[in-house]
């Protein structure tokens, strides 16, 4: 289904990215770095309009010759990244949202860890089985 | 055409463009400096209009560019100015040749050109041409720019005839086809007479007067023909013009909404009225008078007439519409293949645009088509200059990360594998373009607050490419300056296998040049920082140690006083105090001598998973001088806490503080201040140095105690000698003292304690005589003074009284008493208020009692003197008493004077030693171990009243049990001057006393 998931902290550096060719993994990184640009604009564009409503989906960020890129804001600022195949077809907006809802959950989860320290990369197995979950689905 | 031109923007569309170029040989610099001179008039309030003629120069311009002059005439070269040195009148037809033949390559397209000829003097210069100008050299042109507006007037004329010419051609009869080079072949054989074919015809020809109009400073008029190219060409499906038109259309809105320009070129536009304000004043009398229609200039030139700026409100696209058109004329370029250099351009002027609007989410869409517009076989340098200016609008918008990656991707082709010859310097000053994209600095300060942020993978990835790029630069000090930045900052996120990698690249750079603690400034101006290791190994902890005991200065009390009195003229006050409090947090309360090699301890921890030299490791102070010695160290992988201990000595007195250490650490030398160091615990770095002051070795005679003497109370013993003596045995203690410093010794001052004991002891203990010593004062480093100290031990091994009760009741022999039953070794002993003959008593034997002393050595000496500032030694004496004769019983018998009368004496070996004992007037007794003896001593009477009381100032403040010790002792000794008796061990050859 994705391609690469990733976590980004509000200082947007990566809690935890993930991609399924494991080889290319660097060319993922540059990908979700470069999202961020449109990541910052779209939310300095919502907040200059409403910021209780805001959606916190942002809907795809660009797309590539080979990739999609979708973006989703929490409320504290924590971007998620999905990177889907452009050759994937079957995924619709409302699918990329249930992802990010999923995504979100689970992050929240492990938000509540006690043990886990905001701002540390994620090295949560539950975390880590989810998403590898939701990449492989469709793939 | 093949070749964009990425720096265009949507106001370049009213420019008129203008080749300079240079003719023959001109030397560069020279040309660049006439050419920016020339560059200056960029644009030209055109004599008696308000009208503005604005300028595009170029010095180097394809041909093949020229060719598309008709579809947007901005890219038609219009006029010509040729910079040319000749040194003779002999070169000047060749000169005059080469300008002409310049001159055919955009002949077509000319309105006019010049040539500057640098350098020629004589008659060829003087004769007066309007298309020549001659200077003696190029320091003395002063009118070039003037020269320069002329010629923009004369192209304006026949840009401004032009523009009449065409529009003013409305007969119809036969309007031209205006076409694009690769279209030409398309309209062979094509019906001339159709409607479709003369609507194509005059649709071309609206635009292209549109674009004139537009040139001539004329919006509305531009407005007016453009809205009229669209309708006619579309209605033709003619969409490459169509597109043109569309575009034309923005470019005169976007002139009329953003007056300031949209390229954001520096300077920018000067304001059009200020310009049109001082137009007349520029009038100048006998120059050429403009050949304008006054007619045209009345009905379609701008004026204040309001019917005029209704229309254009009408005209004009709002900021929205802009970008509208602007898609719509990209999608009718992108149906044509060969119009490709045509839609990116337009799609780099919408993004200008857009970025002006702040609508940066609409400029990436335009970008990212633009990212995709094949321009066919592009060479190298076509494509760095491609993603360069990618990334620079990237940057316009915004959009840091986006702009970071093309220019990175722009580096990356600076040194293709495909190109012959890589651009590593090109490529590595793109790199360092990109680093604020991925929020890195290049100083290590920005790192050491707190927990990394940024994307470490790509930052690490840039850091390597630093490294690479500026190693094949040649430059291996700035790979060791990014090797080290990359391993001090990335240190978290290298994996185990990443650090060997790097460490060993490093090792290998610096053996070419070692890294070093100063600033790199690159060409550019831009500072590299130094990267000190701090992490290489992490320090914990600072602690500046105190001086081994016998090397800690002391004050003299005294002065210390006074110096707190100085301080401050209160006494007490909390304030005072609790700002001192805070001073003195950081000061601590010992002090350092000068000279003297003083210690810092470091723990430290080696987060590398490999053993991790150090080497050179020493202190950096400031305050006084200081002469650090370092150390090398080599710290086992991922170590604990590992102490470390750093020295050096202070060369001057002062207060010296410890600021930080300095290490070499693979090859790089970091200086690390603790002030930059997070989470370094330190108790205090500021320490006072007091001057230099002697150093004196002391050794004994006797041997050194195992066990060292235990102090009364935090003192500390340099050295402790022990020894073992019979009970009234005296002994030389030979003390060398030896001044092992630099200094004179000055002072020496003696004294003695006995640690508190519960035994009674009789004399004097220690008793030495200084002065001798002291006469060799003052001694010179190097040089000996020996002090003979004389232990004598006197204890009571007596027993207890009711013991001797019973002695002196029956009169029994005590040989073969248990005396040492358990029976008796717990009664306490009871010293105090014994009769005087007790002195000479029984007691238990066998039994060894401990005496202890310390001896302590004030010495001063040099400056440190001066200040009142002394060092201590301190001697540890242990004795061990064995009891030796006793006097089990005393009992007298009169004589036969009167005055007479004879001691009795039980006299007990104790040892296991033969003695003998004799006393005064007396034969020796001979006493085999364990044997008991009476003998008898002849002694006068006398009376103790007779001694003389203790003086009665002292009586006054003594206790009277102390008045009554006194008393004992003072007869106790008279007693012994009057027997002396003494004893001696056979076999040993000293002669001991009681």
């Amino acid at each position: 289904m994705a391609v690469c998931i990733a976590v980004i902290a509000k200082e947007n550096y990566p809690l935890y990215i993930r991609s399924v060719p494991t080889e290319n993994e660097l060319k993922f990184h540059y990908t979700v770095h470069t999202s961020l640009d449109v990541v910052e604009e779209k939310i300095s564009a919502v907040g200059k309009a409403l910021v209780d409503q805001r959606e916190l989906y942002l809907g795809l960020l660009y797309p590539t010759e080979d990739y999609k890129v979708y973006g989703y804001v929490t409320n504290s600022k924590v971007k998620f990244v999905i990177v889907v195949d452009s050759s994937n077809t079957s995924l619709r907006d409302n699918e990329i949202r249930s992802m990010f809802r999923k995504l979100h959950n689970s992050f929240t989860d492990v938000m509540c860890n006690p043990f886990y320290n905001p701002g540390d990369p994620i090295q949560s197995k539950a975390f880590d089985s989810m998403v590898s979950a939701m990449m492989v689905q469709a793939c | 055409m093949s070749i964009p031109d990425y720096m265009q923007c949507a106001e370049d569309h009213q420019t008129v463009l203008v080749v300079v170029q240079p003719v023959g040989i001109v030397p560069e610099d020279q040309f660049f400096r006439i050419y920016k001179r020339i560059a200056s008039v960029s644009q030209v309030s055109v004599r008696d209009s308000q009208r503005l003629l604005y300028i595009r120069y170029r010095h180097h311009y394809p041909p093949e560019n020229n060719e598309w002059g008709d579809f947007q005439t901005h890219r038609k070269v219009v006029g010509l100015v040729a910079v040319t040195t000749c040194a003779s009148a002999k070169e000047w037809p060749q000169t005059a040749d080469r300008f002409h033949g310049q001159k055919e390559v955009f002949g077509a397209t000319l309105y006019d050109s010049r040539l500057l000829v640098f350098g020629l003097q004589g008659e060829i210069a003087e004769q007066a041409r309007t298309d020549m100008a001659f200077y003696p050299s190029f320091d003395r042109c002063d009118d070039v720019e003037k020269r320069v507006e002329d010629f923009v007037e004369s192209i304006f004329i026949v840009l401004e005839s032009k523009r009449l010419d065409r529009a003013t051609d409305k007969s119809g009869d036969k309007i031209p086809l205006l076409c694009v080079p690769f279209e030409k072949k398309d309209f062979v054989g094509l019906d001339t007479d159709s409607r479709h074919y003369k609507k194509r015809c005059q649709g071309r020809m609206r635009k292209h007067v549109g674009d004139l109009c537009l040139q001539a400073g004329m919006l509305q008029d531009a407005l007016v023909h453009y809205h009229m190219a669209v309708e006619l060409l579309r209605s033709v499906n003619d969409f490459l013009w169509l597109g043109a038109a569309l575009e034309g259309l923005c470019s005169a809105s976007v002139i009329y909404h953003y007056p300031g320009g949209t390229a954001g070129r520096t300077g920018g536009r000067k304001p059009s009225i200020a310009q049109a304000a001082d137009a007349g004043k520029r009038h100048r009398p006998g120059a050429q008078e403009v050949l304008i229609d006054p007619g045209a200039l009345t009905t379609n030139g701008i004026s204040a007439d309001t019917s005029s700026e209704i229309g254009r409100a009408k005209n004009c696209l709002s900021p929205e519409d802009i970008i509208e058109k602007y898609k719509e004329a990209i999608s009718y370029y992108g149906k044509y293949k060969n119009a490709g250099v045509i839609e990116l351009e337009a799609c780099v002027k919408a993004v200008r645009v857009l970025a002006i609007q702040k609508r940066a989410m609409e400029a990436s869409e335009f970008l990212q088509n633009a990212v995709y517009i094949n321009l066919g076989q592009l060479s190298e340098e076509e494509k760095i200059q491609r993603y360069s200016i990618l990334s620079e609008l990237y940057e316009l918008i915004g959009f840091h990360r986006k702009s970071a990656f093309f220019k990175r991707v722009a580096a990356m082709q600076c040194v293709a594998p495909t190109i012959p010859e890589p651009g590593w310097r090109a490529c590595y000053k793109l790199l360092l373009e990109t680093l604020p994209g991925y929020s890195l600095s290049l100083d290590p300060k920005d790192f050491c607050k707190g927990t990394h942020r940024g994307w470490a993978a790509v930052q690490m990835r840039l850091l390597h490419e630093l490294v690479y790029a500026s190693r094949r630069m040649g430059n291996p000090g700035l790979s060791v300056r990014h090797l080290s930045f990359l391993l001090q900052t990335m240190l978290d996120f290298l994996s185990d296998q990443e650090k060997k990698e790097v460490t060993q690249s490093l090792e290998n750079y610096t053996s070419k040049c070692p890294g070093g603690m100063e600033v790199i400034t690159l060409p550019d101006g831009l500072k590299l920082p130094p990267v000190p290791f701090t992490r290489l190994p992490i320090v914990k902890s600072v602690k500046l140690l105190n001086l081994p005991v016998t090397l800690r200065p002391h004050k003299v009390k005294g002065l210390l006083g006074q110096n707190m009195t100085t301080k401050s003229p209160f006494i007490y006050s909390p304030i005072i105090m609790h700002n001192r409090g805070e001073e003195r947090s950081k000061k601590i309360d010992f002090q350092w001598v000068q000279g003297d090699v003083c210690e810092v301890q470091l723990m430290v921890y080696n987060p590398m998973p490999f053993e991790l030299r150090v080497e050179n490791m020493g202190l950096l102070t400031s305050g006084v001088e200081f002469e650090s010695l370092p150390a090398a160290l080599s710290l086992p992988a991922e170590s604990g806490l590992y102490p470390v201990t750093l020295v050096g000595v202070p060369r001057t007195a002062g207060n010296i503080t410890v600021n930080g250490y300095h290490t070499s650490v693979f090859g790089v030398t970091s200086d690390c201040l603790l002030d930059s160091l997070p989470g370094v615990k330190t108790s205090g770095c500021t320490v006072e140095v007091v001057p230099a002051l002697p150093r004196l070795q002391l050794s004994t005679s006797l041997p050194r105690s195992a066990n060292a003497l235990q102090p009364p109370s935090g003192e500390e013993l340099s050295s402790s000698v022990s020894v073992q003596l019979f009970n009234g045995e005296t002994q030389q203690l030979v003390i060398t003292l030896e001044n092992i410093g630099t200094e004179l010794l000055e002072t020496l001052e003696v004294t003695s304690k006995t640690v508190s004991t519960k035994e009674k002891l009789f004399g004097e203990f220690l008793s030495w005589d200084l002065d001798e010593a002291l006469s060799q004062f003052p001694l010179k480093p190097g040089q000996v003074v020996t002090l003979t100290v004389s232990i004598k031990v006197k204890l009571d091994f007596s027993g207890q009284e009711n013991l001797l009760q019973d002695l002196n009741d029956d009169g029994i022999s005590v040989t073969g008493l248990p005396i040492s039953s358990p029976l008796r070794q717990v009664l306490k002993p009871r010293a105090e208020s014994k009769p005087v003959s007790a002195e000479s008593g029984k007691a238990e034997y066998n039994h060894i009692k401990t005496l202890e002393a310390i001896l302590n050595f004030k010495y001063s000496g040099g400056a440190g003197h001066v200040e009142g500032y002394y060092r201590e030694l301190s001697l540890g004496v242990r004795v061990d008493v064995e009891p030796s004769v006793l006097f089990t019983r005393v009992s007298t018998l009169p004589a036969t004077s009167t005055r007479q009368c004879h001691l009795l004496l039980d006299v007990f070996n104790s040892t296991e030693h033969e003695l003998t004992v004799s006393a005064k007037n007396n034969q020796d007794l001979v006493l085999h171990p364990s044997e008991c003896q009476r003998m008898a001593i002849q002694v006068d009477k006398f009376d103790f009243d007779s001694l003389p009381e203790p003086d009665a100032e002292r009586a006054r403040f003594a206790n009277p049990k102390q008045l009554e010790e006194e008393r004992q002792q003072a007869q106790g000794c008279e007693i012994n001057s009057k027997l002396g008796i003494r004893w001696t061990i056979i076999s040993f050859p000293w002669v001991p006393g009681h």
